[in-house]
């Protein structure tokens, strides 16, 4: 499950943003394995 | 006429010859998507500099440098993954009767239930399939699931203690026989837990989540997110009806003030009758669920803390990085028969859980056919082989890799087929059009648990600076 208190809010900022934006990134491993009845939030369950 | 709507209509403007990319208006002051869809590759451009941005540049050349790449890993991911998961149904009785359901109510209350020989018997069964299909440092995953598979507890428990070390385990469940010992036992052993809560007060939740006398289980499942604080393998899902849509915004404070790590708003599926005359229309829908997402930012800036709502979390996570989304009802074909499936008590695999009230998606029984030969089954191939390619509509469609056009099974028993729509088309719309509103103020990542992205590469990145 996800560790929630890493990280801060993203700031805002008066700078405008970027004319183009894009990301895109990848997983080797791909394992989607869960279904709207159920939430599969992580790869590790915590133990 | 919307500029989004348009879009959708006629498949992209100003497309122009042959270029990728299709625009997708996503109500942003500044920005517009283009996507190519077959891809799912997508960027933001600022609108006044569209035209321009399309005809050359390093979009357009990284695009084309990457583009057999991205469609590969698309490929791989729509095509050509295996089997990892079972939605385990030990039980198909419930202890309540809610409304909009998807196993059908005499199955609830008096169908079948494994005993304990028959569930360790279908356990033994599955880790040696699985086996013989996963890499040895991957461990499948067994979701105990319902009905409720709580009054199964007995037989469940014992697989849990079993199979340990064979499969990593979950349990959905309605709470009320959510007791001290079982969550002591649960959580002392990994085991991921999932709830349901459809309202903030019982006077909401009620209307939807009831025992077969009327009684509502409110109180029930409020005590069980009490006795859960502080574990991390847990969630709650809300369904979204037309009873708690005015109260989706307080549905995720109370979620946020008790902790809740991580929730689902979900659509109402509409795969049995009596579900669908309790979903809103895809307007009210879209509306109460961006609200409550914007207040789940707002608690954030005021807390430090988040409540993921998951997903949405896996519609930013299907933009951001296809492979590695958590959730496969939003891809197409789903992950019914082919990342999952569903066992029911008399040992019938079907596709998934949604379709183990129609009879016709059995593709046959573990018990006494081979897994492998079941997952060709013509049950199971109708539901593998349903893409969006083959839906109008969705085949033009410039986001049909960020949906999937969910649910087959909603689609055959409320629209009439396979190869229709399901339910929610605006909705999804509206979904990605917000997430991609999101990237454009560089506010993502507030919405997705940390270390989402945790295994993964960068393969582009412009603008990110």
């Amino acid at each position: 499950m996800s560790k929630t208190l890493e990280k801060k809010p993203t700031a805002q900022s008066a700078e405008p943003r970027p004319e183009v934006i894009a990301i895109r990134k990848t997983c080797g491993d791909a394992e989607g394995t869960g279904l709207s009845h159920y939430v599969l939030m992580d790869k590790q369950v915590a133990r | 006429m919307s500029v989004a709507a348009q879009t959708l209509r006629d498949g992209g403007l100003d497309r122009g010859p042959g270029s990728p990319f299709q625009p997708f208006d996503i109500d942003h002051p500044t920005h517009i998507a283009v996507v190519a869809p077959d891809t799912a590759f997508w960027a933001l451009v600022r609108k006044e500099r569209l035209a321009e941005i399309l005809a050359g540049g390093p979009l357009v050349e990284e695009f084309g440098a990457k583009a057999a790449a991205f469609a590969d890993e698309i490929d791989r991911l729509r095509f050509h993954l295996k089997p990892s998961a079972v939605y385990f149904n030990p039980t198909e009785r419930c202890n309540l009767n809610c409304s909009y359901c998807y196993i059908p109510s005499e199955m609830r209350r008096a169908g079948e239930q494994m005993d304990k020989p028959k569930l360790l018997a279908a356990l033994e069964t599955l880790h040696a399939y699985f086996r013989g299909h996963m890499p040895a440092d991957r461990l499948p995953q067994i979701i105990f699931h319902g009905a409720e598979p709580l009054l199964a507890r007995e037989a469940i428990f014992a697989g849990i203690e079993a199979f340990g070390d064979r499969f990593r385990f979950g349990v959905q469940t309605n709470a009320t026989l959510l007791d001290d010992a079982a969550v002591e036992f649960l959580t002392s052993h990994g085991v991921g837990i999932g709830l349901s809560l459809d309202g903030p007060t019982a006077a909401v939740a009620d209307r939807t989540r009831r025992r077969w006398n009327g009684d509502g289980v409110f109180d029930h499942v409020v005590r069980a997110i009490e006795r859960l604080d502080g574990y991390a393998g847990y969630n709650v899902i809300c369904t979204m009806t037309k009873e708690n849509l005015p109260h989706l915004t307080q549905m995720v404070e109370f979620f946020h003030d008790r902790r809740v790590p991580a929730c689902m708003l979900n659509v109402t599926r509409c795969t049995q009758e009596g579900a669908r005359t309790m979903h809103g229309s895809d307007d009210e829908v879209a509306r109460a669920y961006l609200a409550a997402l914007e207040r789940t930012h707002e608690l954030y800036r005021e807390t430090g803390r988040k409540l993921v709502v998951a997903n949405f979390a896996n519609i930013l996570i299907a933009i951001l990085a296809p492979t590695a989304r958590r959730l496969m009802c939003d891809i197409s074909p789903c992950g019914g028969g082919r990342s999952f499936f569903a066992l029911a008590p008399n040992g019938d695999l079907f596709p998934c859980s949604e379709f183990i009230g129609l009879a016709e998606f059995s593709g046959g029984n573990l018990f006494d056919r081979p897994i492998d030969d079941i997952l060709k089954s013509p049950p199971f191939q109708k539901v593998i082989g349903r893409k969006v390619e083959d839906i109008a509509g969705c085949d033009v469609c410039p986001i049909r890799h960020f949906c999937g056009s969910p649910c087959p099974a909603e689609a055959y028993e409320m629209n009439g087929g396979m190869q229709q729509k399901g339910a929610f088309c605006h909705f999804y719309e509206e979904q990605v059009r917000y997430a991609l509103r999101l990237i454009a103020d560089g506010r993502h990542e507030d919405f997705l648990w940390d270390g989402w992205d945790d295994g993964t590469d960068v393969t582009c990145a412009i603008g990110t600076n």
